[in-house]
């Protein structure tokens, strides 16, 4: 399995394998083993992957409704990590506002920690109603030294409510996977654990690793309800400083993305002995097999069949609907980590076949679940960069593509249908009420007239005429 | 008189700004076939990738050199090395721009000096490879693209061979702008029966159209060869001073291109200085079509003043931006109450206050000022329209005002790219989105073409009650 973009980047081949006939893996440089994973990126690639700081403050600790999000660096990476992930809540807080500490030239050459804690009480002083202030670290300002957590600490005495410093600069791991990791980690430090409520918490569970994009959560957690559970922290997505800090009372973390969360389960587990299970809150076999798992540990197992039943009825002809329109379609699908594993099964459900596999920043766990589910003849592909998504688009033409707003545009000028499964074209798409929409919204971006019209009456590119009067310039057709 | 301040606080909310990196990305697009390596970590290329993404609706495709924790450690050179090699091979592209951020710039990367081994080293590759410094901590968005502007002045031009020889264009730089924007000037230029060599010109390339098959290179771009041939051109003009003005004084000093540094020309005023530059440099009339378009403007500033006159709107953006945006606002009788900016430049509040004088309006010019800012003032004397980009809409909702939306960004809405509010037809449309805003607005009941306004409009301090016991009061 070679590209012919990747001629002069033999190493990519190791990031690449072919599912072969019987079962076995052929890797891109021939060997037979799995493919290379969270490592860093080739230098030069037009990659997807973000920083570590976006990882953090973006996926992990934004979300968060009730905190500050400050940045302690330069201006830019609060500016572009505001307000576009639609991480909602049931108050919009978050997403409407970013604090930056601003790092001016000054700054970089003599330190920034007192513009950081100015920064933290002057943010605190603007929105007292505030839970917490979060804040987290970018390349400059840990480059430059800058104490942050001494900072918090000082901050926290004079403000008195918690701060949390997040040490996720950009640079320090390979991906934003990294920036996972610290926000984990900094959130379980600093503040699980540090409430203790009363009360009965024997029928209470976390969900660990949803985000609750254009609101996810809508489609399970009355499920979870139903069953007779109570949701009290939901990292992160619709949750609040105080939630967070009481999470360790839950009988139960029901974990859904397992490559952005499971550190903050591993670690209540070692600390408090939480009990987890892995589940994934996506298509129909999934979620039914997750309620089930989830009534099992309870003891719940006839109410789970019941709701499972009820739910279904609901969407049984909805689903039988699409799958007539969308059975036999190719699928390529492109995401961070384990929502492309997460979603063969619910494509299959859809009568649809998964062909090429991508993640971000998947991990080897990841690809290994990618290879078993996905059928002989099948491809999957490390941290894709640009010419190889295209070669993909181009050369193995799958039906659809789906993947995030970056790479959107890339496939429309290839004239290939796209489904945007990172912050959803319309959503949500969990639950079984979300498998709906998205079966819905692939359905549309199949059978949009709009293909038919490219296929019979696009023109290829017109000669460029000379500049005489100011209009673009010619170039010469290099493929 | 208009009055100038300067936010006096640590911690910025809501920056209106960003970050000098996406700046040179964003000129780097209007050369055709050129590409971007930004030396860094992949967080300051993939987040400016996805902001322009956002706003232009089209793929946006920058190298990184990824650079991680161990890399940097050890300085970026190898990465670097191998990025412009990697770019070399896959693409072949017709130029490369090394821009840098704050970590290759705090970690004190040579770039120039490692362009310099890679072109020893491969002495085949003859493409311009230019290296722009974009720490932001330094300046703005802004200043990335006039650093790259400067740096394209520097590096790029080849000298006249005689005295005197010339390509026949003029040098254009429009600055910030948006693709639609481009077009326009160009469409004047045209009208005037003149060459201009655009630097640079992304109107194509970040709005481009549907090809079969897809273009190796998106169509459209100033080339390589133009810009070699840039310093032979009759004059060049910049039409922000900011973006690009350094760049007009390069071309004079280095290669006797006379430069004119004009406003950005929004509205009649500053949209007139730009013609009669035009033609004052080649001595062409101005044409019949364009004098037709101004006399429109007129006609459409007329029709509106009505509903327009007296309004207090709310500015905010790029220097450059407010300055040209201010023409208009005030043509159209409107005061712009508020005029902010996260730039720090005095000498550009200085020109504002006199500027605003000039018009008979009266502002406060804020500096180093955030959304937050704004808000706060806004909530305290309201206005009645907002103008500047999309992340002005926290405030436009939460006090419900309108926003106009121009600038960058402007990624909550369709199109905005293709839009021009340059030159006379930008300002008929932008004149006639202002209009309808305020019909959308305050008509509640709409006749024909009259509005029936409930209650007394306008900021009085009289009170005045309704028989529904409700008062008018301030909105
Ligand atoms: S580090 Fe600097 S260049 Fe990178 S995103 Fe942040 S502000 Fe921009
Ligand atoms: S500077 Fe670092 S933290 Fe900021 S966006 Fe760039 S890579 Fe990420």
């Amino acid at each position: 399995m070679q590209f012919k973009c990747n001629e002069t980047l033999p190493e990519r081949g190791t990031h690449i394998a072919l599912k072969a006939a019987g079962g076995g893996c052929q890797r891109g440089d021939g060997t037979s083993c799995g493919i290379v994973s969270n490592s860093a990126t080739t230098p030069g690639d037009m990659t997807e992957r973000g920083c570590t700081y976006a990882g953090c403050r973006g996926v992990v600790g934004g979300p968060v409704k009730d905190a500050i999000q400050l940045t302690h660096g330069p201006i830019g990476c609060a500016f572009f990590s505001w307000g576009y992930r639609p991480h909602l809540a049931d108050t919009d807080f978050h997403m409407k506002y970013t604090f930056v500490s601003d790092m001016k030239e000054t700054n970089i050459v003599f330190g920034g920690e007192k513009k950081l804690l100015q920064s933290i009480i002057e943010a605190n002083r603007e929105f007292p109603e505030a839970k917490a202030v979060f804040v987290y670290n970018t390349c400059a300002t840990a480059l430059i030294g800058d104490d942050g957590r001494d900072v918090a600490k000082q901050a926290e005495e004079i403000i008195g409510k918690p701060v949390v410093f997040f040490e996720c600069e950009g640079f320090k791991g390979v991906s934003q996977s990294m920036g996972h990791h610290v926000g984990n980690e900094t959130i379980f430090r600093q503040l699980v654990g540090s409430i203790e409520p009363e009360g009965d918490f024997s029928r209470t569970i976390n969900i660990v690793g949803d985000y609750n994009i254009k609101n996810d959560i809508r489609t399970f957690e009355y499920l979870f309800e139903a069953l007779g559970l109570k949701i009290i922290t939901r990292f992160t997505g619709n949750v609040g400083v105080d939630e967070l800090r009481i999470m360790h009372k839950a009988a139960l973390n029901v974990i859904h993305c397992q490559r952005s969360a499971t550190y903050i389960a591993d670690m209540m587990h070692d600390k408090y002995g939480t009990p987890a299970i892995n589940v994934t809150l996506w298509g129909i076999k999934h979620m039914s097999q997750a309620l089930r798992d989830t009534a099992k540990f309870f003891g719940l197992e006839a109410e789970a069949e019941e709701i499972i039943e009820r739910e279904l009825a609901k969407i049984q002809p909805k689903i039988d609907y699409y799958r007539e329109r969308l059975k036999g379609k190719t699928v390529f699908i492109y995401q961070g980590g384990p929502r492309t594993w997460h979603w063969i099964e619910l494509l299959r459900e859809l009568g649809m076949e998964t062909m090429t596999a991508a993640t971000t920043f998947g991990h080897d766990d990841d690809y290994e679940k990618i290879f078993e589910q996905i059928s002989e003849g099948a491809m999957m592909i490390d941290n894709p960069n640009v010419p190889e998504i295209e070669e993909i688009l181009t050369k193995r033409r799958p039906d659809l593509f789906i993947s995030g707003n970056k790479e959107k545009y890339l496939a429309y000028k290839l004239g290939v249908p796209f489904v945007n499964g990172h912050t959803y074209d319309t959503g949500p798409y969990a639950g079984f009420i979300g498998m709906v929409n998205f079966a819905r919204d692939m359905d549309k971006a199949l059978h949009a007239p709009i293909w038919g019209t490219l296929r019979n009456r696009a023109r290829p590119a017109p000669a460029a005429h000379h500049s005489a009067h100011g209009f673009a310039h010619g170039f010469e057709e290099a493929d | 008189m208009s009055c100038v301040t300067l936010q006096d606080r640590a911690v910025a909310i809501n920056p209106t700004r960003s970050c000098a990196p996406i700046g040179a990305m964003l000129a780097n697009y209007g050369i055709h076939g050129a590409i971007t390596i930004n030396h860094g970590s992949q967080g300051c290329a993939t987040y400016p990738r996805h902001q322009m993404a956002r706003h232009f609706r089209e793929p946006v495709e920058v190298a990184t050199t990824s650079l991680t924790e161990k890399t940097t450690v050890y300085g970026g050179r190898n990465n670097l090395l191998a990025a412009l090699k990697n770019i070399w091979e896959r693409f072949h592209p017709t130029m490369i721009m090394v821009c840098s951020t704050c970590l290759s710039e705090t970690i004190g990367d040579d770039i120039p000096g490692v362009i310099d081994e890679f072109k020893e080293k491969n002495p085949d590759i003859t493409i311009p490879i230019m290296s722009v410094k974009t720490p932001s901590y330094i300046g703005t968005h802004t200043t990335g693209f006039d650093n790259f502007l400067t740096e394209l002045a520097n590096t790029m031009p080849e000298r006249r061979k005689k005295k005197g020889e010339t390509n026949g264009k003029i040098n254009i730089i429009p600055g910030w702008v948006n693709p639609g924007d481009i077009r326009e000037l160009k469409h004047i230029v045209r009208e005037m029966g003149l060459h201009g060599l655009w630097l640079t010109d992304y109107s194509e390339t970040l709005d481009g159209g549907y090809y079969e098959p897809r273009p190796h290179f998106a169509r459209g771009g100033t080339t390589v060869e133009d810009l070699r041939s840039s310093a032979k051109s009759l004059a060049t003009i910049a039409l922000q001073r900011h973006i690009g003005g350094e760049a007009a004084r390069v071309y004079e000093r280095r290669h006797n291109v006379p430069a004119h540094i004009l406003p950005m020309p929004i509205g009649l005023a500053n949209t007139d200085a730009f013609v009669e530059t035009l033609t004052e440099i080649t001595d062409h009339a101005i044409p019949e079509a364009l004098q037709v378009e101004r006399a429109r403007l007129l006609d459409a500033l007329v029709d509106t003043h009505m509903f327009t006159t007296g309004l207090r709107v709310a500015l905010y953006g790029d220097p450059d931006l407010l300055e040209g945006l201010t023409g208009l606002v005030a043509e159209m009788g409107m005061t712009p109450a508020y005029i902010l900016t996260a730039d720090e430049r005095k000498p550009w509040a200085e020109r504002m206050v006199e500027l605003t004088q000039e018009l008979g309006v009266e502002s406060e010019i804020i500096i180093k000022g955030d959304l937050h800012e704004l808000h706060k003032r806004i909530k305290a004397n309201p206005v009645d329209l907002i103008i500047g980009h999309s992340k002005g809409k926290f405030i436009s909702d939460a006090e419900k005002i309108p926003l106009i939306r121009l600038g960058f960004p402007v990624e909550d809405r369709f199109g905005y790219h293709r839009r021009s509010i340059v030159g006379y037809n930008g300002a008929i449309s932008l004149v006639d989105e202002i209009t309808n805003v305020v019909f959308e607005r305050k008509a509640t009941a709409v006749v024909s073409n009259t509005l029936l306004e409930i209650g007394v409009e306008g900021h009085t301090s009289i009170p005045f009650t309704f028989t529904n016991g409700s008062t008018n009061g301030k909105h």
